[in-house]
């Protein structure tokens, strides 16, 4: 199970491993859901899950609490492109409602799914601590901040 | 003075006279004999006579089995046996009344959570054989199916003071 | 540890140092409303229900996480504690369905009791409430998950007490669900428990389903006889018919637990193929009778046998599930008729050492000593599956910090892990026992004529390892389980099992199969002593050797004889060519139907009192709770009758206690006999056996006739399914592979599905024994090939 993680992943979990006691290997969960998020396509399959928990030693279920708890963690397959857009208040107060809706009219995708071609996911996600330029929204790990439609449209074009 | 009053009433028959009199008023007042059963008296939309199990509108029977009915029977004439239905709904493969023990005393249409169990205003039903009197599943939603009509409309009556 | 005073409702309570208010107040009868919390789990603290004021504390704090200080004053009933579990009280019954008429908790529902306390009578909340998809979790426990209030009583107890974390809370928030996130079973053998630990009724027990209410049953103590723990049981009980099985709280035996197969197996009492009325066969026609003529045909057909071939030529086989009475007058009426071959070890092929053992086998400590020990050598032993309230014991102990060696002839899936493990075909068993006690011996001191014996013994790393273990131990003991005891050789295993606990110091345990083989020891149902230990002049055949020579006449004794016997195919014949087999029998097994000559319908432990010796030697009797399904009649009864139709002296018995009292008098005169001595063996079991061996056991759910009628136990995935499991390499040797059809040939033949399983070691393959389907096998060497 373990052949599901790449070596580069694993090597990189054993990394994390080494700053915890041996005996409480769960502790690398988080970050070892999150590089094999990152591996998979940015979703985490059953059998990710199945091969974190079997590396880390920890029962299954374990490892699907942990994934369903964070919503950093995608249990469905997920477009190209993940937007991640704030909808709290302070974006909000911005005006992030007409930048959801121009990101649905734009990308075909609706709120919460994935666009038609796979390209886009969009998903609201609560505040990310960037309400000085609201609105705003995320990018695979980038920030895009003081959002118009029009930004929005440069943001786009320029991706993949 | 007293004994003269009580000879002459006795020699005028009055203590007749004052029973007579009370006769000749019923005898030309309005009767209220009936014919029964061709005529019957108006019945209290709260009368309690004969068991019924009811169903919905689509045919499907209300009973689910919750047995509040068989644990509240102070007479303990309520038998149930129940067991998950193919579509694993609960359901009653046993509801057995025994009129011979039911006191009438409308408690298990009280603690019917689902208006499934009434007692109808039937009042007149009769017995020619032993085990008769044992009401099964089958008899008691004939007799809901009969009377429906008339026990939803004595519901509705009576929901207002509910 | 000094106790410390603290005040609950201005009473004053002393308490230990570090106990919870909660465990306090529960001392002190005072009622703390609760859901998650439970004393055998660790504490939660997530359903905030048994919120109390404390003084000096600026808010109410959790009783069942708030540790007690001396001094403390406590107030349960107080406006603020009150107004605090009515508040949690409204949350938790914001999201909870108002099923109760359909859900089989009502009435034995904590949060509906809690609710009439605590909850309002009418909801502010007007919002929609959540649903939750019910999950298959087994044909034992039903869900329904909407009503889950996410106590995770059930997740805790899967991690604490069964050791197989399966369920878990996936989500967050109003999201959160119990469940096992993907579609599978739970498979433990303790999962029954769960439906106990609920509060509500998201779990319940699917055999049981919508069948009663709590209000209609009618609770009576009773034994678990399905292994020889003899967990304490509570048979609910209605119009005669036991509806279901709960367990009855003893510390000192199954806690508050009680495994899946006593809790299930009742489903078999009402099975369809109930034996009812006395039969005898006439000219291959079954007809049925009344006792008295079932009785004369039997007293004319054995006075015939025992005149034409003596009384040596009569067994009496008894399962070990029987009651110590059943044993006693077993005994006693074969004895009468001058027979001695009386046995109930069912499984067992070699008895070379009977005459060593003391009393009875049996464990040498309770089992909280058990939970205490430091190092555990399981030999042979399935131990969760064998005995699950063992195994749960010894999970205790390795969660302590106690080293659990293994040795073993299949790889078990432990719940716990293992410090050293030894899987060796059974060939080798003896061997590796021998290596231990070897090692053992570069330290310890050792009989001359062992240290003779081991000669020749190759020391293995993992022997030293273990012998090691062994030794550093404070306290430690071997547990034999059946795989040792149903071993060919199973006298030179006890034996080296002996050497080594006296050299080590270490304790030693029997873990024998069925309820009450203590008891049958006792009771004399053994053919080389008497009742109560007493010695006899002439000894009789073991149950085995019963079989092996055909004998003329067999009395059985609630046996299937193909599926419960060592040997299946031998005991099928015996009984074919004897001359007449009188069957006691709670149920028609088609075996018995087919070559009994007289069947005497006995009732199952629900219908009859009898007494279970455990196996620490605890006597526990059970009284029948509901009346004999048709004729049947309770064996003792049944067995008194025996003798009283053979006219045999002391059979005027009028009730079972008087039966038990005639036994324990004797044993209150008997003499003890000594503990176990080392007895060297001639010679150890040559290992190289050349040919393929076949390793048997039985499946926990196939080990009794009760068991393997019951259909919901049937349906889990927990036990071995009937088929040949042999590892990889094997199957490539023989050129099979995984989902072929295999023949196999061990005297008799079996047509079966291979699986592929690592469990099995090289030069050995696993056949369960149980099944119909394998009844035909027998011992010795096998042949595996394609089936064509």
């Amino acid at each position: 199970m373990a052949y599901l993680l790449s070596a580069e992943v694993r090597a990189e979990i054993d990394k994390w491993l080494e700053k915890y006691p041996k005996d409480q290997k769960q502790s690398a969960v988080l970050t070892a859901l999150h590089l094999a998020q990152e591996q998979n396509q940015g979703w985490l399959s059953e059998d990710v899950m199945d091969a974190v928990a079997d590396y880390l030693d920890m029962p299954k279920i374990a490892v699907y609490e942990v994934a369903s708890f964070y919503s950093m963690y995608e249990l469905k397959p997920v477009g190209k492109h993940k937007i991640a857009v704030c909808t709290n208040i302070s974006c909000m107060l911005r005006n992030s409602d007409q930048i959801v809706k121009h990101l649905e009219q734009r990308t075909g995708a609706k709120l919460n799914g994935t666009s038609e071609d796979g390209k886009f996911t969009l998903k609201e996600v609560e505040c990310l601590g960037a309400c000085v330029n609201a609105p705003m929204f995320q990018i695979g790990k980038e920030y895009y901040e003081k959002l118009t439609p029009e930004k929005v449209d440069e943001i786009l074009d320029g991706l993949e | 003075m007293k004994w003269i009053k009580g000879f002459f009433k006795t020699f005028f028959l009055w203590e007749l006279l004052v029973g007579l009199s009370l006769t000749g008023r019923y005898f030309f007042s309005k009767k209220i004999t009936i014919q029964y059963p061709e005529e019957k008296t108006p019945l209290s939309n709260r009368f309690r006579g004969l068991h019924a199990l009811r169903r919905y509108p689509n045919g499907e029977e209300r009973c689910i089995a919750c047995k509040l009915c068989e644990a509240v029977c102070p007479a303990l004439a309520i038998t149930i046996e129940a067991e998950p239905r193919e579509d694993g709904s609960r359901r009653t493969t046993r509801y057995e009344i025994d009129l011979f023990k039911c006191i009438y005393c409308g408690f298990c249409e009280e603690s019917c959570p689902v208006d499934s169990i009434v007692e109808t205003n039937v009042a007149d039903y009769h017995f020619e054989n032993r085990g008769e009197n044992i009401m099964t599943k089958e008899k008691l939603l004939a007799i809901g199916d009969r009377y429906e009509e008339q026990i939803a409309k004595d519901r509705e009556l009576d929901a207002k003071y509910r | 540890m000094d106790k410390i005073d603290i005040e609950i409702d201005g009473k004053m309570v002393q308490v230990d140092p570090g106990s919870m208010i909660i465990e306090a107040a529960d001392e002190a009868g005072i009622v703390i409303p609760r859901f998650c919390y439970h004393k055998k789990l660790s504490i939660a603290a997530n359903c905030r229900m048994c919120l109390v004021d404390v003084e000096k504390a600026r808010k109410p704090l959790p009783a069942c996480a708030t540790p007690v200080t001396s001094g403390m004053i406590v107030r349960t009933k107080s406006q603020l504690a009150r107004e605090a579990q009515k508040s949690v009280m409204e949350f938790l019954l914001i999201n909870h369905p108002l099923d109760c008429p359909i859900c089989d908790q009502g009435g034995e529902c904590e949060l509906q009791d809690v609710a009439m306390g605590y909850g309002d009578d009418v909801s502010r909340f007007t919002e929609g409430k959540r649903s939750v998809k019910d999950k298959d979790i087994g044909p034992l426990v039903s869900t329904d998950m909407t009503r889950c209030i996410h106590c995770t009583r059930c997740i805790r107890f899967g991690e604490e007490v069964a050791g197989l974390r399966e369920l878990g809370a996936t989500g967050r928030g109003e999201h959160m669900e119990v469940g096992t996130y993907v579609a599978k079973s739970v498979k433990s053998e303790l999962s029954g428990n769960i439906i106990d630990l609920c509060p509500v009724g998201a779990l319940t027990s699917k055999p049981f389903r919508f069948s009663a209410r709590a209000w209609e049953l009618q609770q009576r103590n009773s034994i678990a006889v399905h292994d020889c723990v003899g967990s304490n049981t509570q048979l609910h009980i209605r119009r005669n018919e036991v509806m279901r099985v709960v367990p009855q709280e003893n510390e000192a035996i199954n806690e508050t637990w009680l495994s899946d197969r006593d809790r299930f197996s009742y489903v078999g009492l009402n099975s369809d193929d109930r034996l009812t009325q006395p039969m005898i066969r006439q000219k291959d026609q079954w007809i049925e009778v009344d006792w008295p003529t079932a009785f004369v045909a039997m007293k004319d057909a054995l006075t015939a046998c025992i005149e034409q071939h003596g009384p040596e030529q009569v067994a009496a086989i008894a399962s070990p599930n029987s009651t110590v009475e059943e044993f006693y007058l077993l005994q006693k009426v074969l004895r009468g008729l001058g027979s001695n071959n009386v046995d109930h070890r069912l499984r067992q092929k070699n008895f070379d050492d009977q005459d060593e053992v003391g009393a009875y086998p049996g464990l040498e400590c309770n089992l909280s000593e058990l939970a205490h020990m430091d190092s555990i050598l399981l030999l042979g032993s399935n131990i969760h599956h064998e005995q699950p309230i063992l195994g749960h014991r010894v999970r205790k102990a390795a969660r302590r910090g106690a080293q659990v060696l293994a040795l073993n002839p299949l790889k078990f899936n432990y719940h716990f892990p293992l410090a050293a493990e030894s899987v060796v075909p059974p060939a080798e068993l003896c061997d590796r026992l021998a290596g231990i006690a070897k090692a053992l011996m570069e330290t310890q001191q050792a009989p001359e004529d062992a240290k003779k014996l081991l000669a020749n013994t190759v020391v293995s790393e993992t022997d030293k390892v273990m012998a090691q273990h062994l030794l550093q131990a404070e306290r430690a003991i071997i547990l034999l389980g059946t795989l040792a005891q149903h071993h060919s050789h199973a006298a030179t295993i006890r034996r080296l099992s002996r050497l080594i606990c006296q050299m080590a110091n270490v304790d030693l345990g029997w873990l024998t199969d069925g309820a009450n083989a203590q008891g049958a020891w006792l009771a004399g149902a053994i053919p080389h002593r008497g009742p109560a230990n007493s010695s006899l002049t002439a000894q009789g055949v073991t149950a085995h050797d019963a079989f092996e020579k055909a004998l003329k006449a067999y009395v059985l004794m609630n046996v299937e004889p193909n599926l419960d016997c060592a040997d299946g195919r031998q005991a099928r014949h015996a009984l074919t060519s004897a001359d007449m087999v009188i069957a006691l029998s709670t149920f028609k097994d088609p075996l018995l139907m087919e070559m009994a000559h007289i069947l005497l319908p006995i009732t199952p432990y629900s219908e009859t009192a009898g007494t279970y010796v455990n196996v620490m030697g605890e006597w526990q009797t059970a009284r029948a709770v509901v009346t004999p399904q048709g004729e049947a009649r309770p064996g003792w009864k049944v067995l008194r009758v025996m003798g009283n139709m053979f006219n045999l002296p002391g059979f005027e018995y009028t009730s079972q206690s008087s039966v038990l009292a005639e036994l324990k008098e004797q044993l209150d005169n008997a003499s003890s006999s000594g503990g176990l001595q080392w007895v060297c063996p001639e010679s150890l079991p040559n290992a190289d056996k050349g040919y393929l061996e076949r390793i048997t056991q039985w499946p926990l759910y196939r080990v009794d006739p009760l068991v393997r009628r019951s259909q919901p136990l049937q349906e889990t995935t927990l036990q071995d399914a009937v088929g040949i499991y042999m590892h990889s390499d094997q199957a490539a040797k023989l050129n099979l592979k995984a989902g072929d059809v295999a023949h196999i040939e061990q005297q008799g033949t079996a047509t079966l599905n291979v699986f592929i399983d690592e469990r099995v070691p090289l030069g050995s393959v696993y056949v369960p024994a149980g099944y119909l389907e394998t009844a035909d096998l027998s011992g010795g060497s096998i042949v595996v090939r394609r089936d064509k």
